[in-house]
């Protein structure tokens, strides 16, 4: 991490990672309205951000297994704030995209410590330091899987933060619609 | 106004015209134009009893529905409130269910761990600890983890389901899997896991079937009930 605005983008294709831009242009521009935000500061706050994550994607036609792993990313990044993000929240938009599609883009902010290296914390089993250990493990819960997890179900995933600043944005962005079959 | 010889009285035609127009304003609850036409009407006479005790009623039908409307509103804002309330109660309940890990011991040394709602990393490693922390607890010997309730998991939360049931046969104890859905199947196939001694069945009842059967064989003419 180097620029001043360091920016860490994964994407699972190309189309997915225009998508995701296209849809952070039309969240911006006319779907700050339809922006539902969560404050998560425990475990509780976790699990009803999960639940209306899942009815917010059933509200606009997804379906339930689809549904169920945007509910999942939610949960996910929700887990990580509660864990490492000292206080945070999560901010559901939907905006419309091509065709009759639209995007669903999770936006989790936290004021927490920035991660050390991402690319380790994206491997399973490991924090952003390295693999934890089997005690550190059972100590903090989990599995060590999340951001993993969110990488291989959202269509793109994108980490901003500051160097050596507080404070983290992770954006997970979902293509969905007819046309994707959802 | 006038009073004659057999106790009629007479008078003027605007008077009685302007009680009537009061009257008319009352009957669409405009009772503020109403009142307006009664009110300083100056002539002290028998007519004017009448006016002042219309006027009166006038008032205190038109405060009696100044209370009413005021309680309408009161009572809706309320029904509005407990509106939300339900619903923080119905999303507290679900955010209770599934933060919780309910165990049933469904029979002498069977525990059941029925999984609903959303599974991430986080839950699936809290449910390994619980439902292991209870199988010794309760020295049971069947664990069945039903898993209908559920759409999808990341695969590797799949993974670690799997993973927990290994660990089930490592205490010495059974573990069978039950309920799952198309998806799941081919999330668990696509990862590769090594199914081997993974007992998986259709359902909940066809799990409790089997363990019964096998009870049953090991200790002829008794039920599971009756061991332990």
């Amino acid at each position: 991490m180097t620029a001043s605005e360091s920016m860490a983008a994964i994407a699972a294709s190309p189309a997915a990672a225009a998508a995701a831009a296209a849809g952070a242009v039309a969240a911006g521009a006319e779907g700050a309205a339809r922006a539902r935000v969560f404050a998560v500061d425990d475990w509780s706050d976790v699990a009803i951000t999960r639940h209306q994550a899942r009815r917010l994607a059933r509200e606009h036609g997804v379906a339930p297994r689809r549904a169920g792993e945007v509910a999942i990313v939610v949960s996910e990044l929700a887990s990580n704030i509660v864990k490492y993000g000292v206080r945070g929240e999560i901010a559901l938009h939907v905006a419309a995209a091509a065709g009759d599609g639209f995007t669903l883009t999770v936006v989790a902010r936290d004021v927490g410590p920035p991660i050390h290296d991402l690319a380790i914390a994206m491997l399973d089993g490991h924090d952003d330091r390295g693999p934890i250990d089997p005690a550190t493990m059972a100590q903090r819960g989990g599995l060590g899987s999340g951001l993993g997890a969110v990488a291989r179900l959202a269509d793109s995933l994108e980490v901003r933060q500051e160097t050596g600043g507080k404070g983290k944005q992770i954006v997970a962005t979902f293509a969905l619609g007819p046309a994707r079959g959802a | 106004m006038a009073t004659d010889g057999e106790g009629a009285i007479t008078i003027q035609e605007t008077r009685l015209m302007r009680v009537i127009e009061a009257l008319s304003y009352a009957s669409i609850e405009d009772y503020d134009s109403c009142l307006s036409l009664l009110r300083n009407l100056g002539t002290a006479d028998e007519f004017a009893e009448l006016e002042t005790a219309f006027t009166i009623f006038i008032e205190e039908l038109a405060e009696a529905k100044r209370q009413l409307r005021d309680a309408l509103a009161e009572t809706e804002v309320a029904n509005r409130e407990l509106a939300a309330k339900l619903a923080t109660i119905e999303m507290q309940q679900a955010a209770i269910r599934d933060l919780s890990t309910p165990i049933i011991e469904v029979w002498a040394g069977v525990l059941c761990l029925p999984v609903v709602g959303i599974v991430d990393s986080q839950r699936s490693a809290e449910m390994t600890e619980t439902l292991l922390e209870t199988i010794i607890a309760k020295q049971a010997r069947t664990a069945i983890v039903d898993i209908t309730g559920i759409d999808v998991m990341d695969t590797k939360t799949a993974d670690h389901f799997i993973k927990m049931a290994k660990a089930v046969r490592l205490l010495g104890a059974d573990c069978f899997i039950s309920g799952i859905n198309p998806g799941i199947a081919q999330t668990l196939t696509h990862i590769g896991v090594d199914l081997t001694g993974i007992r998986t069945l259709r359902s909940l009842r066809d799990a409790l079937q089997v363990h019964l059967r096998e009870t049953e064989q090991l200790h002829p003419g008794r039920g599971g009930e009756a061991e332990s």
